[in-house]
């Protein structure tokens, strides 16, 4: 299949080897990803959707426009660009007036939005397009023998009405699966579902509480399992719950759980090169690296 | 003290017009499992839903919580009156954004200037570092694109109403 790949900012900004890793495994798997001339921000919650409906549909608008005019479906990795795009979609498309406006904007590009493109997260197609048999016959090396945990990304559960595609909603259990069809045995905890708490305002306004809120989590992960790592799908989630625990170990390495995009541990178990795919990190991932 | 007598009774339909606020019954569903519930000061989306249902504007206003949200939106799946509490949570950032411009966030500003707010243009030598292309087809590599997406923001009422922010653009 092939699909418009929307990579949002945080990944080609300051994670790029997880750009890497969508560009390299994706197409071994028969998805091939087509890149999307003059993208923009999703738009993030705290920018347009805070401000007015107006703007906030017309760069929903923007964005979902370039897809449909290539006739293709948006795959995206970023929790929030995901959930944004897909509210967005879904405010645009419930309202005869919205979306008469959205293609009165948009009039200017040529382009406009009927609701053909349809936003996918990268699990779902995973999950849903790929399937586990096909990832577990593609790849060369397994996790067998490690123990990893998940981080299901919030954006991609709530609203299940609009943005859900794993069930029941509040237990998910696909990226789990995806995991698990890597070889690993995914610990369950206490703490399972609780969000990262990574996004929107409170670690930029309550950076203590957002961090203590983090340890919980991550207290739970060394008490009640034995993770080597931490497996999420979500930029947000990848880089809050690596960079946090630099804050909370104090230098002293007291967590050093690595935390790894879930395409970055399946390009490692195709035989990609960690340098590649899988380098920039706070906490060190060595000890898993070093399995390859 | 909060004299209600002098509240503004028809709040609700200026800040979030969702007949659905007026069954929320305040039994905090919306706050468990909220992450900003644990901010400081917490965010409490049932106290503000109270707020715009009682008419307190000077202290919905005020208000800087909405901005603590994280969006997981878990408040919307657990909210038993479907009042959808994030929908509202971004409609009283949006009323106040309405009502008092400096709460406008500057990064939409830089939204219109650039596409983006991070610098998903410039690290080319990481990127070449990694094997990857070192350009993206980002917007300001089609100037007559990111002029088109300049004038269609600019027909959008919030930046029309505030065009001076956007002026050295």
């Amino acid at each position: 299949m092939e699909i418009g790949l929307f990579l949002g900012c945080n990944t080609p900004a300051l994670r790029p080897d997880v750009e890497r890793a969508i560009r390299t495994t994706m197409p071994r798997l028969g998805v091939d990803l087509v890149d999307l001339e003059g993208f923009v921000c999703c738009p993030a919650f705290g920018t347009f959707p805070s401000n007015d409906d107006d703007s906030h549909l017309a760069v929903s608008g923007w964005n979902l426009s370039l897809a449909e005019k290539k006739g293709l479906d948006l795959l995206v990795e970023c929790g929030s660009c995901y959930s944004s795009l897909q509210t967005g979609r879904e405010h645009i498309l419930s309202s005869e007036k919205r979306k008469d406006r959205v293609n009165e904007l948009l009039e200017p590009t040529g382009r406009s939005v009927t609701g053909k493109a349809k936003v996918r997260h990268i699990t779902d197609v995973l999950y849903n397009e790929v399937g586990l048999d096909k990832i577990s016959r593609t790849i060369g090396k397994s996790l067998e023998g490690l123990h990893a945990v998940v981080q299901y990304p919030c954006h991609t559960l709530f609203p299940s009405e609009l943005v859900g595609f794993d069930s029941p909603p509040a237990r998910p259990h696909i990226l789990r699966d995806l995991v698990e069809a890597l070889g690993a045995e995914v610990d369950s905890f206490s703490r399972e579902y609780q969000c990262c708490g990574g996004a929107g305002g409170f670690h930029n306004t309550s950076a203590p509480e957002a961090q203590r809120y983090a340890k919980e989590k991550l207290d739970a992960i060394k008490n009640e399992t034995k993770a080597d790592l931490i497996v999420v799908s979500c930029i947000t989630c990848l880089m809050h719950l690596d960079n946090v625990q630099k804050h909370l170990s104090g230098g002293n390495g007291a967590y050093g759980i690595p935390v790894f995009d879930y395409n970055q541990i399946l390009a490692l178990c195709m035989g990609e090169n960690a340098r590649e795919v899988a380098s920039i990190c706070s906490v060190p991932r060595d000890a898993v690296n070093a399995r390859f | 003290m909060v004299d209600l007598q002098e509240a503004k009774k028809d709040l609700w339909s200026e800040v979030y017009d969702n007949p659905n606020l007026r069954y929320c019954f305040n039994c905090g569903a919306c706050i468990s499992g909220c992450p900003a519930s644990n901010a400081d000061p917490p965010l409490l989306i049932r106290n503000l839903a109270r707020m715009v249902i009682l008419g307190m504007e000077d202290e919905l206003l005020d208000e800087d919580t909405p901005w603590t949200c994280v969006t997981c939106s878990r408040c919307e799946e657990m909210c038993p009156m479907d009042v959808k509490p994030f929908e509202l949570c971004l409609a009283i950032r949006k009323w106040q954004c309405a009502n008092d411009s400096t709460r406008i966030p500057p990064s939409i500003v830089e939204i219109y200037n650039r596409g983006y707010t991070q610098p998903v243009e410039r690290n080319t030598e990481q990127r070449k570092e990694l094997g990857l292309p070192e350009k993206l087809p980002v917007l300001g590599e089609y100037p007559d694109l990111l002029e088109k997406f300049r004038q269609m923001l600019m027909k959008t009422k919030i930046i029309s109403d505030n065009e001076f922010m956007f002026k050295g653009a």
